[in-house]
């Protein structure tokens, strides 16, 4: 010990690293973090992935900072955000940047998917990473939603009496539902508000560091894929160049279990500095835009919530603007039923299990127009929707 | 406000109130033809200029060229109207309104005025000089989005007028209340989408009979025939006087014939693809009528329109069932896989079309039924068929339209990215199943015109300002005038 303390100071870090390096492991870790190949080409486009992990951490820590306020109650909810609003120092900016932080996430891990689709990365072995994406793409979505009922305001009150009904057209179980969130048959009150932020702050949370954890491991097994434009082959000989490709591989390559083809990219490069620099530099931009919103624009938070108001007019948050579109367009309880829950759950199955539908081996989106074109439809559908929807939010 | 008193007396115009609304409507809508298919040639120049650009592709830099070149003709043409259109029909025959039009939307029209001339300067540059600017495609390629942003603007702001006609806001003239009134957005994506697809229709028409002429042209100067004396092809082939000049004119023939196929086909896909999504932002255009314009969408719905509404939703399934007719003809004639889907859409379209154009009543209009005492079930003895009610009936027969059309697209496309397509196969019959998809496609145009600028009738601007006032400035002259606005009556 007395030899240890009577050591230069960086002599006794190195040692005290190498003491716990020895237990953990943690050199190799981090090396195998660092120094994995990723392909060469289209870099920024994969900076969305690891953006959505950062954003989500940022959305855990403000999330934290706003539970020391906030009182999950129907009564006093509203008044604990008040007062971190008007009273608590730098409240109203840590509030802000939850609020923009969601909005940012959302984006990002819709272009995140949206890359992934184009570029066929969900195809085997990958299939398992796209259906922890896409779950954990729905449940930011649910994260959104729930988030939005808890400051009790009209606007809070209001989404949560129209989310929690929205069971309600799905018949047979569709009561019980609402009333299991509900809690008090078909009126909302302080049990929907408890449920709600338990689901917000425990069981959303749980699933999603959950399928994070997976998506990551499997993000590491199979390394990569990029997109079609890494694996063309250069030479006159395309059997033998791909074998050379895969005998020199650095690891996560070559990729087991796919075509030759696709098993190692023509050109890799590592992780640490050249990928992280790029994502570095994008997450830093993002959270930038965040920190620059939640401080200018803030989070809004209007009346306290009124039940028996019959003059407010209820508007969905922008993420949720094509359902309630869809709700507008789609009068009477059966249309409600068959377009906003059948069509959509159908929609959102068919997103899930996108890598068990589509199975051809092809890569090159032009390649395979019968994936392609059904996704831009989608895409553009929901765009569309959106723009629609937000007509009622801008007529004065 | 008495802007006329004391000027010399005005001078009657030889018309009628119905003879203005006629000569006005005509014009209108043959104004909005060539504006809505210049805005939307103008998106499939940047498409296809792109696309050459990033694939080195020869054919979609021909089409961009043609397609400007198209744009060009048709907008001298345009320009002539537009200004007969102002001065002589809306200015002589519906004065008071236009006037009163242009001092409430007056910013509108200035932003109108200056991507006119923004418009009229790049599209000239871009036709004088489009072989100059092959060396600096990505230029030629930068003014082309340039011009496409400017028309697609231009648009923007003459939704602004035409939307406000419809749902004025209760008369308010703010301009931020006109830009923002209902209608506005609804309107200007149907025309967004609308246009591109409407351009894809004519490009797959015009495309069609060219490619007509090229196959006659290509088997009239087949290097081993005798040409026949009595074609135009033929005539051109006897300008060759050696075997080499007969390989080449058929050579050219031939390239001619692909470029046409494949031009015909592309511009009905992109009619099609776009016409997909119309259903749902009309029937959302329809939701903001029915919320800020109850009158005008009543007559739509159950009015003296509803009969021509019942037009607009066949022929709607009319494209459809032409598109998929024509992929599937397409495809037979190259022996590609998955005609037997396209058969298979058809057969789903031909009764989608027969459920959305049943009538909801076997009268012209609700009231009629109402006052015939019949408002009941047919079953019943009366004059109502709940098989054609808009819900849920229309709304299955106009999402199975979408689907089906996207199956049809996707199958058609699929067989290309499959190389199962060769351009040049497709029959001469099959053209004209394109011609008919770019006349439909035009009726269609006309009609959803028609019905909205008659939905407000007798208003020109809801509730605002009525057609019968525009008679005043009609009236024999020497009698006193007063131009009125909304804002300052």
């Amino acid at each position: 010990m007395i030899r240890f303390l009577t050591r230069p100071f960086s002599s006794r870090l190195r040692a005290g690293y190498r003491w716990i390096d020895e237990r953990t492991g943690s050199t190799e870790l981090v090396h195998k973090g660092l120094y994995e190949a990723v392909p060469e080409k289209g870099g920024w486009a994969y900076t969305l992935g690891s953006a959505t992990l950062v954003l989500i951490l940022l959305q855990l820590f403000t999330g934290i900072f706003l539970l020391l306020d906030y009182t999950p109650s129907f009564s006093q909810g509203y008044d604990s955000l008040k007062f971190l609003q008007d009273s608590d120092h730098f409240g109203a900016w840590v509030r802000g940047m939850h609020l923009w932080g969601a909005y940012v996430l959302i984006l990002v891990i819709g272009l995140h998917m949206l890359r992934t689709f184009f570029s066929a990365s969900y195809k085997r072995p990958r299939e398992l990473n796209w259906v922890s994406g896409a779950i954990l793409f729905l449940l930011v979505m649910g994260l959104a939603i729930s988030g939005a009922m808890l400051p009790m305001d009209q606007a809070a009150y209001w989404t949560m009496v129209v989310v929690t009904n929205i069971p309600h057209y799905i018949p047979f179980i569709g009561d019980g539902i609402r009333n299991l969130w509900r809690g008090s048959g078909d009126f909302v009150g302080q049990t929907s508000l408890t449920r709600t932020f338990a689901i917000h702050i425990w069981v959303l949370p749980f699933l999603l560091f959950s399928f994070i954890a997976a998506h990551l491991y499997l993000l590491r097994r199979h390394g990569e894929f990029g997109s079609w434009v890494n694996y063309p082959t250069e030479s006159e000989d395309p059997e033998k160049e791909l074998g050379e490709r895969i005998a020199h591989a650095e690891p996560p390559y070559p990729t087991r279990r796919v075509e030759r083809r696709w098993a190692v990219p023509r050109r890799t490069v590592d992780f640490f500095p050249n990928q992280l620099f790029k994502d570095t530099v994008i997450s830093v931009l993002l959270i930038a835009v965040i920190f620059v919103f939640g401080f200018v624009v803030g989070a809004p938070l209007s009346e306290p919530a009124n039940p028996a108001t019959l003059s407010y007019v209820p508007t969905p948050e922008w993420f949720f603007l094509p359902l309630d579109q869809v709700l507008v367009l789609a009068p009477g309880t059966y249309l409600i039923f068959a377009v906003a829950i059948v069509v959509l759950f159908v929609a959102l199955l068919c997103m899930v299990l996108l890598p068990f539908l589509d199975r051809s081996p092809e890569r090159s989106p032009l390649r395979r127009p019968e994936v392609l074109l059904p996704g831009l439809f989608l895409t553009a559908l929901l765009i569309l929707l959106t723009v629609l929807g937000s007509n009622r939010l801008f007529n004065l | 406000m008495h802007l006329l008193a004391g000027t010399p007396p005005l001078q009657p115009i030889p018309t009628s109130s119905v003879g203005g609304s006629v000569a006005v409507g005509i014009v209108a809508i043959v104004h909005v033809l060539i504006a809505t298919f210049i805005t939307g040639s103008s998106f499939l120049i940047c498409v296809s200029e792109g696309i050459s650009i990033a694939r080195n592709d020869e054919r979609h830099e021909r089409l961009a060229h043609s397609l400007l070149k198209g744009v060009a003709y048709v907008f001298g043409f345009g320009s002539a109207l537009a200004i007969f259109w102002v001065l002589f029909v809306l200015l002589g025959m519906w004065g008071t309104f236009f006037i009163a039009l242009t001092r409430i939307t007056f910013w509108p029209f200035i932003f109108e005025a200056g991507l006119f001339l923004t418009e009229i300067t790049l599209l000239y540059t871009l036709y004088a000089n489009w072989e100059r600017l092959r060396a600096y495609r990505r230029a030629r390629f930068g003014l082309s989005i340039l011009l496409a942003v400017a028309l697609w603007w231009q648009m923007f702001f003459i939704d602004v007028v035409a939307s406000y006609m419809l749902t004025p806001n209760g008369g308010d003239t703010n301009q931020l209340a006109q830009v923002l009134n209902p209608t506005d957005l609804p309107l200007t994506i149907h025309r967004t989408v609308g246009n591109v697809a409407w351009a894809g229709a004519i490009l797959a028409a015009v495309s069609a009979f060219r490619y007509m002429r090229a196959k006659r042209r290509e088997r009239d100067v087949r290097v081993d025939d005798v040409p026949s004396p009595r074609s135009v092809g033929a005539m051109a082939a006897t300008w060759f006087t050696d075997a080499d000049g007969a390989v080449a004119a058929h050579a050219a023939a031939a390239s001619n014939v692909a470029y046409f196929d494949w031009a015909g086909t592309w511009g009905a896909v992109w009619a099609i693809a776009l016409t997909m999504f119309q259903p749902w932002i009309g029937y959302s255009y329809a939701k903001e009528i029915q919320l800020h314009a109850y009158p005008a969408w009543y007559r739509m719905m159950f009015g003296d329109l509803s009969t021509v509404f019942l037009l607009q939703i066949f022929l709607l399934g009319v494209i459809f069932l032409l598109g998929a007719l024509f992929f599937w003809r397409r495809m037979r004639a190259s022996g590609t896989r998955g005609t037997r889907t396209q058969v298979l859409m058809l057969a789903v379209l031909v009764l989608a079309t027969i459920l959305a154009a049943m009538p909801a009543r076997f009268t012209w209009t609700l009231p009629d039924a109402i006052s015939a005492g019949a408002n009941r079930p047919f079953w019943d003895g009366g004059l109502t068929n709940p098989i054609g009610t808009m819900v849920p009936n229309k709304i299955i027969a106009l999402l199975a339209m979408m689907i089906c059309g996207l199956i049809s697209v996707t199958s058609l496309v699929r067989a290309h990215s499959r190389g199962e397509l060769r351009w040049g196969d497709a029959t001469r019959r099959s053209q004209w199943l394109l011609v008919a998809l770019g006349v439909t496609v035009s009726l269609m145009m006309a009609v959803m015109g028609v019905i909205r600028e008659h939905s407000r009738q007798p208003y020109l601007i809801s509730g605002e300002m009525t057609i019968q006032g525009q008679t005043i400035l009609n009236a024999p002259a020497g009698q006193g005038q007063s131009v009125s606005s909304p804002s300052n009556p």
